[in-house]
């Protein structure tokens, strides 16, 4: 992270990515809604793209250390049962990473 | 000040919250961006031009192992792309300015998206330059906090970017909560199940791909069953 060319430039398409996602219903919203295809894809996409990015995540944590994915599912369900209960970002995020944080440490990395 | 301290709409009330959520989320940014040894200059022009906390999230280990820039755009539009259908609930009730419109179209996170909804649609319009902006200044200046303080201190903690994994399933439960719907959790499992099997170093953009096939081969929902 040291090549600022390299890291400006991703964060120019980035930012490029984003904004074309923001700004594309705003340009194209008549076009979309007359869609079927696009309410189906809405009601269903992003919750499953995020459930993915969740898994694939949580995954890739769990590799990082011997031993089965046990604070991996423990602090996920955690935060889950959180944000439902309390509508709290931050609280979620926060509780359940420092209870993530403790439990590697106690399980030795 | 005519407004009533507990109006439930001032701007104050409404950001609020959000400021109590992005300042220390913006300081682990800032922070993790430092401590992957990324400028702080690099991290403050993240939050102001990119601006979508899980993606910004999602670059420090991206940008850390090399990753080509490309792949790094493509992880962007598939965490941003929930934005689209935000947008479209929204379309009726833009600024008419341009450039408060298109500032507030640059700025539409999750939680300036969650703050517009909860407004009567006739006050939309008229706040929602002022919400986004606040919101980012509040995104910013965490930002600039972690920074500061991820400068100073060396400090390795072990399973600190666990907080990528919690920030996708606090949104996971919010479009849980916005659709009650079963059905995109179990394709996106059996989906992330199957390319596992077949392309292990793939697996979630091809889980991705087979997953926008499901919701386009899944029978309609009737209607009246989607909460908005």
């Amino acid at each position: 992270m040291n090549d600022g060319g390299y890291v400006g430039t991703a964060i120019l398409l980035m930012a490029l990515v984003t904004v074309v996602l923001r700004g594309l219903p705003f340009v194209a919203g008549r076009w979309l809604r007359r869609h079927a295809v696009i309410q189906k894809l809405g009601d269903s996409l992003p919750l499953s793209i995020m459930v993915l990015l969740l898994i694939d995540t949580a995954a890739g944590q769990a590799r990082g250390h011997a031993g089965p994915p046990w604070p991996e599912l423990i602090c996920v369900a955690v935060v889950a049962i959180l944000q439902w209960r309390t509508r709290q970002t931050l609280l979620s995020i926060v509780a359940g990473t420092l209870l993530y944080v403790a439990l590697r440490g106690f399980t030795g990395g | 000040m005519a407004r009533t301290p507990r109006n439930p709409l001032s701007v104050t009330s409404l950001t609020a919250p959000v400021a109590m959520g992005y300042i220390p989320l913006g300081a682990v940014f800032g922070f993790l961006f430092v401590q992957a040894g990324g400028s702080a200059w690099l991290a403050l022009a993240s939050s102001l031009l990119i601006y979508a906390g899980a993606a910004q999230f999602m670059m420090v280990p991206m940008l850390a192992a090399g990753l080509p820039v490309s792949a790094i755009a493509m992880a962007t539009l598939v965490i941003n792309l929930r934005h689209v259908f935000y947008g479209l609930s929204l379309l009726s009730s833009m600024p008419a300015n341009q450039w408060r419109r298109a500032y507030s179209i640059f700025a539409l996170t999750d939680e300036s998206y969650s703050v517009l909804t909860a407004l009567p649609a006739g006050a939309r319009s008229q706040r929602m330059a002022l919400v986004c902006a606040l919101n980012q200044a509040w995104w910013v200046l965490g930002t600039a906090v972690g920074v500061w303080l991820g400068a100073r201190a060396q400090i390795g903690i072990t399973g600190i970017d666990f907080v990528l994994a919690a920030l996708f399933a606090v949104l996971a439960v919010e479009q849980w909560r916005a659709r009650r719907d079963v059905v995109p959790i179990w394709i996106a499992v059996v989906t992330y199940g199957i390319a596992l099997a077949l392309l292990p170093a793939q697996a979630l953009a091809l889980a991705i791909a087979l997953s926008l096939l499901a919701a386009l081969l899944r029978p309609a929902r009737p209607i009246g069953t989607a909460h908005e």
